[in-house]
């Protein structure tokens, strides 16, 4: 089997997404086609905002959602997560994580980072919370598989979030995260 | 509320229909075509002590979608995942196991109304 993607829930459920961010009705396709072209797996990691957060949460930036309880959610779902990377590393399958760039939650390469904002919900126009860094949840991810000896799979975010998304460069980043094995 | 492009309709799906081998029916493609949004649900081949938590995680997960009018439905399904939505209050969503992907369309067609 060329490998294993375990990929952000809202890859394959945009119903997961905070309200004004779904892209398609259900399943975002150019991330499933290029898996399935390649002969990989996909395993989806369930949505950390969804349960905790609910279907009515505001966009939010990293600072926000990281309080002590959120990311003792996210640890738990991260802790269901490696249990399953666990059992694909073992076998020697070749595992990738595809997250979220810009998510203060599944951001990879980019999350959202704003100190300043809180209380009454305004977003002034022009402001960008994108910043450098990974969601809350995978850096929990990364912890808990530290934890138990494995080590991080390489990993890229889904750009399509980002006010620079490229399609087709997405793909290509994708293509080369599944042939660096 | 901002609209967009969500159709409100999750089919909670086993793991191996969603990786297809040896004619099994692809129903991340009939769900595509048909607007449903999937939660997979962990492979026959995870432990059941790797497979527990995941489980938890989808009715978890489910019971926001239910609690907010959502329309669910599961398609083969897995053992444990009713004990697991009824854990979280959620009622076991109509099921099929279907054998084509016309079988698959025709339920999801049905159970969207």
């Amino acid at each position: 089997m060329p490998g294993v993607a375990f990929v952000a829930h809202c890859l394959l459920n945009q119903n997961s997404k905070t309200h004004g961010g779904a892209r398609c009705p259900g399943v975002y396709s150019p991330l499933v086609e290029e898996l399935r072209a390649a002969g990989w797996r996909i395993e989806q990691m369930p949505c950390p905002e969804l349960a905790f957060t609910g279907l009515h949460r505001f966009w939010a930036v990293k600072e926000q959602l990281d309080t002590s309880a959120y990311r003792r959610h996210c640890r738990r779902i991260a802790a269901a997560v490696a249990g399953a990377i666990e059992v694909h590393v073992r076998r020697g399958d070749d595992v990738v994580l595809v997250g979220i760039e810009g998510s203060p939650s599944m951001g990879v390469h980019i999350t959202s980072s704003d100190p300043e904002r809180g209380g009454r919900p305004e977003w002034p126009d022009g402001s960008s919370e994108l910043s450098r860094g990974s969601g809350i949840f995978m850096e929990e991810i990364a912890a808990e598989l530290a934890e138990r000896g494995i080590e991080a799979p390489r990993a890229m975010g889904i750009s399509h979030q980002l006010p620079d998304h490229d399609a087709g460069a997405e793909r290509a980043r994708l293509r080369e995260l599944m042939g660096a094995g | 509320m901002d609209r967009d492009a969500r159709g409100f309709k999750v089919a909670l799906v086993a793991g191996e229909l969603l990786n297809p081998a040896g004619g099994e029916i692809d129903a991340l493609a009939v769900l595509q075509e048909e607007d449903w949004g999937a939660v997979q649900l962990p492979a026959a081949d995870y432990p059941d002590d790797v497979a527990a938590p995941l489980l938890e995680q989808v009715a978890e997960q489910a019971e926001e979608f239910a609690r907010n009018g959502y329309t669910l439905a599961v398609v083969r399904g897995r053992a444990g995942l009713d004990e697991a939505l009824a854990r979280y209050g959620v009622a076991a969503p109509p099921a099929a196991d279907p054998a084509t992907a016309d079988e698959l369309r025709a339920f999801l067609a049905e159970v969207a109304g």
